[in-house]
């Protein structure tokens, strides 16, 4: 009887989908790594390994999938709050991360050089710089949004498509390089973890931290569900509309920043190529409902890495680069039909009928 | 009876800047670059030829944006037909029946996003990007090489890419002394053929202002007694259909096909549709603003690339510039619309 | 009524910025073309003074990589010189920008089009159409398909498949130096832009080497010629196999991208395979980072490719402008770079290239 109450408690939390994927995606490779004589825990195992650059560092399947998952990570945090907000997605979000990018290697840099081994400015300048941009691409959106009442997803179109152009013309049309432990750190490692994990933990830690103390959370979450009478009953829901697209701004900015030093250049064309895509998706698998109104960022949170490591799974099954989209493409319709309005209504009545069917 | 007015003339309004915008870049072009050959005739006729396939898939994007949908999967589908055509022709099937194995296909994609739209009520944003990465993916199953089309290949379709038809004015002499005749290909014409079918379907078929009523409201198109989940499917059918036909169009001009083929040419297509005067709420919108929006796109890129000295990605950029215009634009008719009908 | 005029100067305001947005052809030209200094020349001078000028115009596959960058760099310093009017179109790796670029170029008549096709195939039509219009085509680094070679008058660049000879040749060389038979070298090859030149060339050379030496090659992926790409897929190789002795990058930046994924997988780079270090092979030799990784051992051995086509070029037109007409194909001396000791040189189809420090 217990049982049945358990089951049917997390039937309903809005985890269930994400924990479901995840659980599915280490049951593949517990599977695939048997087969292959792997041992078939060695999806789990995490060692510590000497390397020449970095000194003892942890290295393992679940460390990578972190490590990759990141930037994917702090766009759905982004992601989360506009989605919730503006019952709309923000799709610029991959751009603006390449124009944040170029923008903080250009600076470190020099306009129109593209390799330097010393930096041309400060690193904080640069880090500022980008991460304020990321900011100010946010305030844009939300403009459009929350004062012109234009469709997110239409808002949106407009940096999706203008800023990698403008990356690319801050960077005078040159993959720019700039070959500095200090502007890589951001990149690799802190002690034996690596930084952008703790980038991300402590992003996380902060916004969840500023959720929980203050009311932001509820207001978005009311702004969400109606904007109207949120409106009546006193909160400027324009204010918090803008204020979550700044905040999705920031985190593009953030994410931005560790991509390029990740790679320690800012390559325009690749940088955040179809990462909008894997914040919606992480957003969609975490159970939110793109329509807006209550959210979950934990959840938001596990689909990101969920989706790193199915596209990390699918890298270890042998799936090129180039065709691993298709896999996505099918888990993406799969979740998101499970979620539909009227599968939801023909499953409910089928249950119905089930339960009526055992009564009698 | 006074609201309907109002939107008609803001959508003429907007119709009417699109034209105008075009003569104005256009005539910019031929006053700036005309001793670099800008005013020559060829000049607008290669941006048909380069934008021919554009223009097929922009006429279906309207017809989906006028449901208030959107369907960005439009890029992956013009790669994922361009390798099979490449991939085809090179396995030795012939010309005719591989199109229309393109076309097929196109139609089955179609059924299947339409039927998750329209049947599922999923959004068309979220189900046209699995659509996308869907077909992406496809082209690099299909193979992951650039395979290309030769004589040796396909003749037929060889000869069809190859084929020019010469226009009988306009010609003149170039520096090298040799008459260039002006021409235009054979995409251009298949084209302006679609161009011309779906502005007449749009305006006096039952199905082409069924799409109009649902976009416009779907609860009282469904009062109206349209079968609103039959017309949304029906259109993302006819869209990906059109998008197939733009996909050959394409593979004619680029005769190669590819992973990395039409990359962000989704965006190309909202962005035509866009400048062209079709809201993205649906409801509003002509084939004949999207042709002009593909036109003024065509004619940024040809000027960016007159002038030889600006930044590539300067086109990207202006385009972006404009659509952020006419989104403005179109927010401050939305807005004037419903303080009318309050 | 009166909300309605409001929005109809809205409207007039919009017409207003639109034609201040429509104009930023002629406001950017003034502003981007600094390096011609005062230039704001009265439009019939200008005519009168291009009409001496050779008119080039040259569709740059992208800035991929180092290599192109520097690649750009030494055509563009070629071509802006004395007498030359060069018209620069970046193809952002996308072949129908090309396609375009190559269109406009004959719309405005230049004398010459120098073309780096991003892919080998599709390039006819458009190519027929520049033949057409008497207009001469200079390939430069990567080929057209073979059925196109009428179409263009020459090419100049490197050989890509010798390259790939040369480095191949190296590593036997080091395995006979170092006493390893050929089983015993676990190779996998990051490949570059699928259907490049460059690709087909390294790629095939890398293929016949593991026949001749019996090298087991595990797998071959491509990196797009990017750092980030080539990362990527080596972090993919290292989580699928963990036999990987020898790592064949087709190019520096794909080399780098794979050394920062052997590195963070906690493996080192280098040289000396059997004590489980992971050796790294590479292309291009160009920037101060790759002479950099050579020298510290980082990468074992690069295959140079000589990116400074733009002397060349120039003096291809300056012939041709004479009447001259030049070989169909030109290749670059290359050479090979290695700080490894135990290989002073090798030969590859009985020529002897010696091994240097670079």
């Amino acid at each position: 009887m217990k049982d049945k109450k358990l089951i049917s408690k997390i039937k309903k939390s809005q985890l269930l989908l994400p924990v479901v994927a995840m659980l599915l995606v280490m049951a593949v490779n517990i599977i695939h790594d048997a087969a292959t004589g792997a041992g078939a825990f060695s999806f789990f195992k995490i060692t510590l390994q000497q390397t020449t650059g970095n000194g003892t560092i942890l290295y393992g399947r679940i460390i990578d999938i972190l490590n990759r998952g990141s930037e994917a990570a702090l766009l759905a945090l982004g992601m989360t709050l506009v989605v919730s907000a503006s019952a709309g997605t923000d799709i610029s979000v991959g751009s603006v991360m390449s124009l944040c990018a170029s923008y903080c290697c250009m600076l470190l840099a020099g306009y129109g050089v593209s390799s330097v081994n010393e930096l041309a400015k400060p690193l904080w300048l640069g880090i500022i710089a980008g991460i304020l941009l990321g900011c100010l691409c946010g305030a844009f959106n939300g403009f459009l949004v929350a004062r012109l009442n234009i469709q997110p997803m239409v808002a949106t179109l407009i940096l999706y498509s203008a800023a990698r152009a403008i990356g690319l013309l801050v960077c005078n049309d040159l993959i720019v390089y700039v070959r500095n432990d200090s502007f890589g750190f951001f990149g690799s490692f802190l002690g034996p973890i690596p930084t952008p994990i703790i980038i991300t933990a402590i992003c996380i830690a902060i916004l969840s931290l500023i959720l929980k103390k203050t009311a932001l959370g509820m207001y978005i979450q009311s702004v969400g569900i109606n904007a109207r009478a949120s409106r009546i009953a006193g909160l400027n829901s324009k204010r918090i509309i803008h204020l979550a697209y700044i905040v999705c701004g920031l985190f593009a900015g953030i994410a931005g920043v560790v991509a390029s030093s990740r790679i320690t250049s800012a390559d325009s064309n690749n940088i955040g190529l179809y990462l909008e895509m894997d914040a919606i998706l992480a957003v969609a698998l975490g159970g939110n409902s793109l329509g807006g109104g209550k959210f979950n960022l934990a959840g938001s949170i596990i689909g990101a890495y969920t989706i790193q490591a199915i596209t990390t799974t699918l890298y270890a099954l042998g799936v090129s680069t180039n065709q691993a989209p298709v896999f996505k493409a099918i888990i993406v319709i799969i979740i998101v039909a499970i979620q539909a309005p009227p599968v939801k209504a023909y499953m409910r009545k089928k249950s119905l009928s089930k339960t009526a069917k055992g009564v009698a | 009876m006074k609201n309907k007015k109002v939107s008609l003339n803001s959508n003429t309004i907007l119709l009417l800047i699109t034209i105008v915008l075009f003569i104005v870049l256009y005539g910019m072009g031929c006053i700036m670059y005309g001793n670099k050959g800008f005013t020559h005739l060829q000049t607008f006729l290669n941006i048909l030829i380069t934008n021919a396939g554009l223009i097929c898939i922009a006429c279906g994007m309207t017809c989906v944006m006028l449901t208030a949908g959107i369907d960005i999967s439009v890029g992956g589908l013009v790669a994922m037909d361009c390798m099979m055509i490449a991939v085809g022709l090179n396995k030795g099937i012939p010309a005719p029946l591989m199109v229309g194995l393109v076309i097929l296909t196109g139609i089955i994609f179609g059924l299947v996003q339409g039927f998750f739209v329209g049947y599922l009520e999923i959004q068309p944003f979220i189900v046209s990007m699995a659509g996308m990465f869907f077909t992406r993916g496809m082209t690099a199953v299909i193979s992951t090489d650039q395979v290309s089309v030769t004589e040796k290949s396909s003749p037929l379709y060889y000869a069809w890419a190859n084929y020019k038809i010469k226009l009988p004015f306009g010609g003149y002499m170039n520096n090298k002394g040799k008459e260039v005749l002006p021409y235009i290909r054979i995409n251009v014409v298949i084209a302006l053929i679609v161009l011309v079918v779906i502005f007449f379907m749009l305006r006096h078929t039952k199905f082409g202002r069924s799409l109009y009523a649902v976009g416009g409201s779907e609860q009282s198109a469904a009062m109206m007694g349209l079968n609103v989940k039959s017309v949304k499917m029906k259109a993302y059918v006819l869209s990906s259909f059109l998008c197939s036909i733009g996909g050959i169009c394409f593979s004619l001009n680029t005769m190669s096909g590819s992973v990395q083929q039409a990359l962000g040419l989704e965006m190309d297509a909202i962005s035509s549709a866009v400048i062209g005067g079709t809201l993205l709420t649906g409801g509003v919108g002509n084939v004949i603003g999207s042709f002009f929006g593909v036109l003024i796109n065509g004619t940024i890129s040809s000027i960016v690339k007159t002038n030889g000295k600006l930044a590539s990605s300067w086109p990207n950029i202006l385009t972006a510039g404009l659509l952020f215009m006419f989104i403005v634009i179109q927010s401050v008719f939305a807005a004037i619309r419903s303080k009318k009908t309050r | 009524m009166k909300t309605s005029k409001k929005y109809l100067s809205f409207i007039v305001v919009m017409m207003l910025i639109l034609s201040g947005c429509s104009a930023p052809g002629q406001a950017l030209h003034v502003q981007t073309s600094p390096e011609d200094s005062g230039e704001v020349l009265p439009e019939d001078l200008q005519e009168t003074e291009s009409k001496n000028k050779v008119t080039v115009g040259f569709s740059q596959v992208g800035a991929e990589s180092d290599w192109r960058n520097i690649n750009t760099d030494s055509m563009k310093t070629s071509l802006s010189g004395e007498g030359y009017d060069l018209i620069y179109d970046d193809g952002q790796q996308k072949q129908a920008n090309q396609i375009t670029a190559i269109r406009t170029f004959i719309q405005k008549e230049v004398d010459y089009i120098v073309l780096a096709p991003v892919i080998e195939d599709g390039w006819n039509t458009v190519l027929t159409e520049a033949k057409d219009a008497g207009i001469p085509v200079i390939l430069v680094d990567r080929m057209v398909s073979d059925d196109d070679t009428d179409l263009f008058t020459c090419w100049v660049g490197s050989d890509f498949e010798l390259e790939g000879k040369k480095v191949c040749q190296w590593l036997s060389d080091f395995c006979d130096a170092n006493s390893i038979s050929g089983n015993e070298i676990n190779i996998i090859n990051i490949k570059g832009t699928e259907g490049a030149s460059a690709e087909r060339g390294r790629t095939r050379a890398l293929r016949m080497a593991v026949a001749r030496h019996g090298w087991n090659l595990l797998d071959e992926r491509s990196g797009e010629f990017t750092q980030a790409k080539g990362r990527e897929v080596m972090t993919g190789f290292l989580g699928r196999f963990d036999n990987i002795n020898v790592v064949y990058c087709e190019n520096d930046n794909e080399a780098f991208g794979a050394i920062d994924a052997i590195e963070a997988a906690g493996k080192k780079v280098g040289s000396d395979i059997k004590n489980g270090e992971i050796m790294v092979l590479a292309f291009d030799g160009t920037s101060d980072q790759a002479v950099e990784a050579v020298r510290s051992g980082k990468i074992s051995c690069i295959g140079e490719c000589n990116p400074l086509h733009g002397p060349r070029v120039e003096k291809i037109i300056r012939n041709l402008q004479q009447g001259i007409v030049p070989d169909k194909y030109q290749y670059v001396d290359e050479g090979i770079f290695s700080a490894v000791e135990s290989v002073k040189e090798v030969t590859v189809d009985e020529e002897t290239y010696s091994v240097k420090l670079p």
